[in-house]
């Protein structure tokens, strides 16, 4: 018995020191202090609310080295809820950020700590997965080095001077008041862009039967892009002078190796470099083969680490970042000296895209892809509109010719697509796991701004169950007329690209019209994991759905499931408010309408100055029905009221006379 | 009547009035150079700077000088440059694109004193390379002919482009480059094939080079790349490169050439036939 208690007690504490000395030596704890707060911020002449993170936009640049632990408190110092997501970190549920889903929103004024390890590397970033803050300044780069012994540490690569980019956009306008203008199919964005594409453009670009097809098909003028930005930013700035790194100037023949993250909330950019050829060495933050591209465009949420290189003495070479509907840009200039700049790409042709797209939709909303299958970005069906690739007016190219959306057999510059993304390892999934295969058909409905999987938002479904273990295969169809950047929170999935066991290792997949991409993944780690489309506007309409494992333990963050679920699906069952009226001689003529998914509540009027004039209102419910939507029942009630002088009523055809000189229903 | 149709008149006397007088306010004016030729090149320099209410640019063909004139609240001295240099023409503080300078017609093509021409990798890398002698000798020994293998790439991808003259201004660069090789600083093997080949790659250049007639430069072509390829079995480059062949020039013989991409762009034919081809060897 005393025998015992001297070795409990001797022991004890000899174990206990073991055990911490262990701890320290194993790993190293890096500690972040994150401050959210509302600030001012003028990028385009006028002051306009903003959120920035320790005083600054983008917020900081976290750098971690694989094994470490990280720890990041979040201080929140808004008015209003903020959360924190990771983007393409492998890291236990809890910690994943995603409001109301593995954790509730972090109140006002309160802190919240994110603890986890790093078990990965690479270039990733981060930001807020509340609301619409990501527009505002919520992101920042997340940068995961490689340990200096790892055996797939690169020479001339991963030693090289690097600098982390995170791309975004600035608006003036609130991206509240974006989101409702969007869900209204507004015009101001395409006249803010000059791309209205009126029946009088129509008519001067010899394609009247093109824009009169397109309004038959209901579908709204053509454009890659939704919203109009003011600014397109590089951490932060819109012009940037990269002459030193790491205290170093930097010469003709020095190699720099730029890690690029979009953090932009809506928007592609094409990147394109003043000095030559743009070598990329990994994507969404995996090692790819090095693979030597003109130019290459990253999409919504995607990173791509790239190296180029200053070809000349005394002279700094433009590195740009143009929009996809190439109406602005940013732009670094790396090197000392004489800025050399790189020709911006040219206006798009709209009238040649719109004649494709009325060509792809048939009247029931679904795209015809004409027996071409199309997959990994290969085929673009844009090209139509690129002046560098098809020629400045129309296209010469023959409607039935194979290769007429092949931006690489087209012209003389390469553009990369995902098919020439390789691993330099060995990607396989477990050869022993049962698979199980999923398929989701991407929708939308571009004039109501509906956008949902299988015509279904996420409020309108369950969340799928995956097993530990199995393999998961996922087929993608996009049957909108959008590209959408498809994003899988907590795992990386290999991209069937044709590359066999070496399929690139990502986390998003751009996936454009029409086209089919099959991806899969391990299920390895329980939790509830977001698989959304990344375009911020798309997400918040309900584009996605919730991963879920089978029999998994609950989540210590989510106390009350129900709660958090309704607060979760209240983002896509917003309603948004519409309005507009017409004041004209005789009266005015008007509507309110409050609209979500589904669902339409909406009054007219009709007030005249006077009696004489008569008023009349209309109030009505009703849902939409069916994919298109072109369908909407509803019940209502009408109101009229016109005083006639005497002798004055007016008799119509069937000799009916209107007797409604007080208020009927 | 008349009254009517004399105020009218007024009132377009006034609105053009002050139309052609569009004032910029909060004014800045600058004096810069802009490197440019003639009359031309004045209106392309003054339309790209100007900017109605915002900037006016007055740019004088003699002098070089431009005068510009802004609104100091709304832009900046750089912007006006830029959508100059965007246009065509440099100045002391920004470049033109190099493919829209060469678009500028013929008497609008100034010399572009501020250009640096780019150099080639290997110098730059010997510069760095001389304090660990022992890598030195087998890194040169790659690096000479991977700087002529460069050369031979850029004269390709202008074949591929179709510009003539670009094609004979590569060529020189890639004589210029074989007669700098030192042939005691090559391997063995590869010391031998230089010998071989040496005195027809100095030829084909040479005849390249002295004329800006894409056909010509074509047929000469087929003969520099056989050469090429047969230097590049021996001498190992640490990428990828791929040997390419269009079955239809030469009258249907076939021809080839080298690539750094596998993806085909025919030099022999351009843009009428871009994708004819396919790659018949992979060299690592």
């Amino acid at each position: 018995m005393v025998l015992q208690n001297i070795l409990s007690k001797k022991l004890l504490p000899i174990v206990f020191l073991l055990l911490v000395s262990n701890n320290i030596s194993a790993q190293k704890t890096v500690r972040y202090d994150l401050y959210v707060k509302d600030t001012l911020v003028n990028f385009t002449g006028k002051f306009k609310r903003a959120i920035a993170v320790n005083g600054q936009i983008p917020m900081p640049t976290l750098v971690f080295t694989e094994g470490d632990t990280a720890e990041i408190y979040v201080h929140n110092l808004l008015k209003e809820e903020t959360s924190l997501h990771w983007h393409g970190l492998f890291l236990p549920n809890k910690e994943d950020g995603v409001p109301n889903l593995t954790q509730m929103p972090i109140k006002p004024n309160t802190t919240h700590v994110y603890r986890f390890p790093i078990i990965q590397n690479g270039t990733h970033w981060y930001h807020s997965h509340s609301g619409l803050q990501e527009q505002i300044g919520m992101y920042g780069n997340f940068i995961m080095l490689k340990k200096s012994d790892d055996k797939t540490f690169r020479k001339g690569i991963d030693d090289l001077p690097t600098v982390p980019i995170v791309l975004s956009e600035w608006t003036d306008l609130k991206p509240e008041n974006i989101h409702r203008m969007l869900h209204n199919a507004n015009d101001y964005p395409a006249l803010k862009k000059n791309a209205v594409q009126s029946y009088a453009e129509a008519i001067k670009a010899g394609h009247f039967k093109t824009k009169l097809k397109n309004e038959w098909k209901r579908m709204l003028a053509m454009d890659v892009s939704d919203v109009y930005y003011e600014k397109i930013l590089m951490n932060g700035k819109s012009i940037t002078d990269l002459s030193i790194i790491d205290g170093k100037e930097l010469k003709a023949g020095d190699k720099v190796r730029l890690r690029i993250s979009n953090g932009g909330a809506s928007s592609y950019f094409w990147l394109t470099y003043a000095g030559g050829k743009i070598t990329v060495v990994a994507n969404d933050g995996n090692d790819v083969e090095p693979v030597e591209v003109d130019r290459l465009i990253i999409a919504v949420s995607e990173t791509y680490d790239i190296i180029v290189t200053i070809p000349a003495e005394n002279t700094a070479f433009e590195f740009l970042a143009t929009t996809e509907d190439r109406t602005n840009s940013a732009s670094l200039y790396i090197g000392n000296g004489i800025k050399q700049l790189k020709s911006s790409q040219p206006r798009l042709k709209y009238f040649e895209g719109m004649k494709m797209m009325n060509d792809m939709m048939k009247m029931n909303g679904d795209l015809d892809d004409m027996g071409m299958n199309m997959s990994l970005n290969q085929m673009d069906m844009n090209v139509v509109m690129y002046p560098e690739i098809t020629g400045d007016s129309k296209p010469k190219q023959s409607d039935n010719d194979p290769n007429r959306y092949n931006a690489n057999a087209l012209a003389d510059i390469v553009t990369l697509n995902y098919a020439m993304l390789k691993s330099p390892n060995n990607t396989s999934l477990p050869k022993d796991a049962p698979v199980k295969e999923l398929k989701f058909t991407l929708t939308g409905n571009m004039n109501r701004y509906v956008w949902s999987l299988d015509n279904r938002v996420i409020s309108e479904t369950d969340k799928i169950l995956i097993k530990k273990g199995e393999n998961v295969r996922i087929v993608l169809y996009n049957n909108s007329m959008m590209r959408h950047p498809m994003h899988l929170h907590g795992h990386d999935f290999r991209l069937l690209n044709g590359q066999g066991a070496n399929a690139p290792l990502k986390n998003v997949v751009d996936i454009m019209p029409m086209e089919t991409d099959t991806l899969e993944f391990n299920a390895n780690v329980e939790g509830d994991w977001f698989f959304h489309c990344h375009i911020l506007y798309h997400m918040m309409s309900g584009m996605g759905r919730v991963f879920t494992y089978e029999n998994q333990a609950p989540n210590p963050l989510i106390t009350n499931p129900k709660l958090a679920q309704r607060k979760l699906f209240a983002d896509d069952r917003k309603f948004h408010f519409m309005a507009d009226n017409d004041f004209a001689t005789n009266g005015n003529d008007g509507m309110a309408m409050l609209q979500n998914t589904r669902w339409s509540i909406g009054s007219e009027w009709r007030l005249g100055y006077n009696d004489m004039h008569g008023y009349e209102t209309e109030t009505h419910i009703g849902r939409y029905i069916g994919k298109m939507q072109w369908l909407m029942p509803f019940i209502g009630f009408d109101w009229r009221y016109r005083k006639m002088g005497i002798d004055e009523q007016e008799e119509n055809l069937f000799g009916q006379v209107n007797k409604k000189t007080t208020e009927l229903l | 009547m008349n009254l009517i149709s004399k105020i009218s008149a007024a009132t377009i006397l006034l609105f053009s009035f002050s139309s052609c007088n569009a004032q910029i306010k909060n004014t800045k004016t600058e004096s810069v150079k802009i490197y440019g030729n003639c009359e031309m090149c004045e209106k392309t320099i003054e339309t790209a700077g100007s900017v109605k209410k915002i900037a006016n640019v007055d740019w004088n063909k003699d002098t070089k000088m431009a005068t510009i004139t802004y609104d100091s609240t709304k832009t900046n001295q750089d912007e006006i440059l830029k959508r100059i240099a965007l246009a065509g023409y440099d100045s002391d503080k920004f470049l033109a694109p190099d493919d829209v300078y060469s678009k500028l017609a013929g008497c609008c093509q100034y010399e572009r004193v501020n250009k640096t021409a780019i150099v080639s990798t290997a110098v730059i890398e010997d510069h760095s390379m001389h304090n660990q002698e022992n890598v030195v000798e087998t890194k040169q020994e790659v690096n000479q002919l991977k700087t002529i293998f460069e050369s031979y790439f850029a004269l390709k991808d202008a074949l591929v482009k179709s510009d003539g003259k670009l094609v004979s201004t590569l060529a020189k660069d890639v004589l210029a480059n074989i007669n700098s090789v030192k042939m005691e600083k090559l391997s063995s093997e590869e010391h031998t094939v230089w010998m071989k080949v040496m005195s027809s790659l100095k030829s084909n250049t040479e005849k390249i080079a002295a004329t800006t007639i894409i056909e010509k430069q074509r047929v000469v072509f087929m003969d520099l790349s056989a050469n090429f390829y047969a230097l590049l079995k021996v001498s190992k480059q640490d990428y990828s490169i791929y040997y390419q062949n269009c079955p239809m020039y030469n009258d249907g013989k076939g021809a080839n050439w080298l690539s750094k991409e596998n993806a085909v762009k025919n030099p022999y034919y351009g843009s009428q036939m871009l994708t004819c081809g396919k790659t018949v060897e992979t060299i690592k």
